[in-house]
């Protein structure tokens, strides 16, 4: 007797969560305002408002390997990458920044956020190191999360999104 | 008393250097855990290590299994300080020899509360 794969089982078992199922803007916004008041200083609010980010821009993320799997990435202006450096380096930042200062202070701030975000999300994860450069591309427009915020008046994004394609439509 | 502040960022690593020099710590830093080790193999040895989780080269889980398989270093007390807020990771942690630990994001108070938990603040700092 012939038997066909009617592709239930398959489909059943590919189900994989996409973010907004597991969190809400809400919960990203407050780990990111809570980041800001530890790392950058307490008077330093981030405001829930949409601000058209510039040309140059820069972004900071870690990537979130486990049940769900993506990346927490930070986007705002060069210029706004480097005031937050200087902001976080206080007296330690030298005269002129180099693109290391930047990563490092940026992509620190991102490690704080994705793990807090990875804490949120069901486990185990791993969390990668933070990386700064050009974003990585949304796979998933539907598995995609984005909160955007004001910082001292400049554009900032938060997104919380998807490493793998939609699954194919059966 | 002294402490070691090892992390791969240079900003965490002035953060949390800026809390402990203000509780009147020496501070000394490193920026992973081989280079932690390095500051240990001098005979620079400290109150307290403040170490992060995830670093390139040796991660903090590795630097706290390398001190603690070495009886002349026994005495160091190490606080991970870390965004890994996982209870699992905390547990390994712990379990390979930490004595307590802080989540990133955290505040000056927070690490303050920590060490005098540990009965680490130093007397200008209970003062």
């Amino acid at each position: 007797m012939t038997t066909f794969d009617t592709g239930e089982r398959r489909r059943s078992s590919d189900a994989r969560p996409v973010i907004a199922e597991l969190m809400d803007d809400a919960t990203v916004q407050a780990i990111a305002e809570e980041a800001w008041t530890a790392l950058v200083g307490e008077d330093e609010l981030l405001l829930p408002m949409p601000g058209e980010l510039p040309a140059d821009v820069l972004s900071a993320w870690v990537d979130v390997v486990g049940p769900w799997t993506g990346s927490v990435v930070l986007t705002t202006g060069a210029q706004t990458a480097a005031e937050l450096t200087r902001t976080l380096l206080a007296e330690t930042a030298p005269p002129l920044l180099d693109h290391e200062d930047v990563a490092d202070a940026f992509g620190e701030i991102a490690n704080v956020v994705g793990g807090n975000v990875k804490a949120s999300l069901p486990g185990p994860s791993a969390l990668s190191l933070p990386e700064v450069g050009n974003a990585p591309a949304v796979r998933n427009p539907a598995d995609l999360l984005r909160v955007d915020v004001l910082w001292r008046g400049q554009p900032l994004s938060i997104s919380v999104q998807g490493a793998l394609p939609p699954l194919p439509v059966q | 008393m002294r402490a070691l502040v090892i992390d791969d960022s240079r900003a965490m690593r002035r953060i949390v250097s800026s809390i402990l020099t203000g509780l009147g710590y020496e501070v000394r830093d490193a920026g992973h855990g081989r280079e932690g080790l390095d500051v240990l193999d001098e005979g620079w040895l400290p109150d307290l290590v403040c170490v992060d989780w995830n670093m390139p080269v040796m991660d903090g889980l590795q630097f706290v299994s390398a001190v603690r398989s070495n009886p002349a270093w026994r005495q160091v007390t190490i606080m991970m300080v870390t965004s890994e807020s996982e209870h699992t990771q905390i547990v390994k942690a712990l379990a390979a020899g930490a004595h307590e630990y802080v989540i990133k994001p955290f505040t000056a108070d927070a690490i303050r509360d920590k060490l005098a938990l540990l009965g680490l603040l130093p007397q200008e700092a209970v003062l």
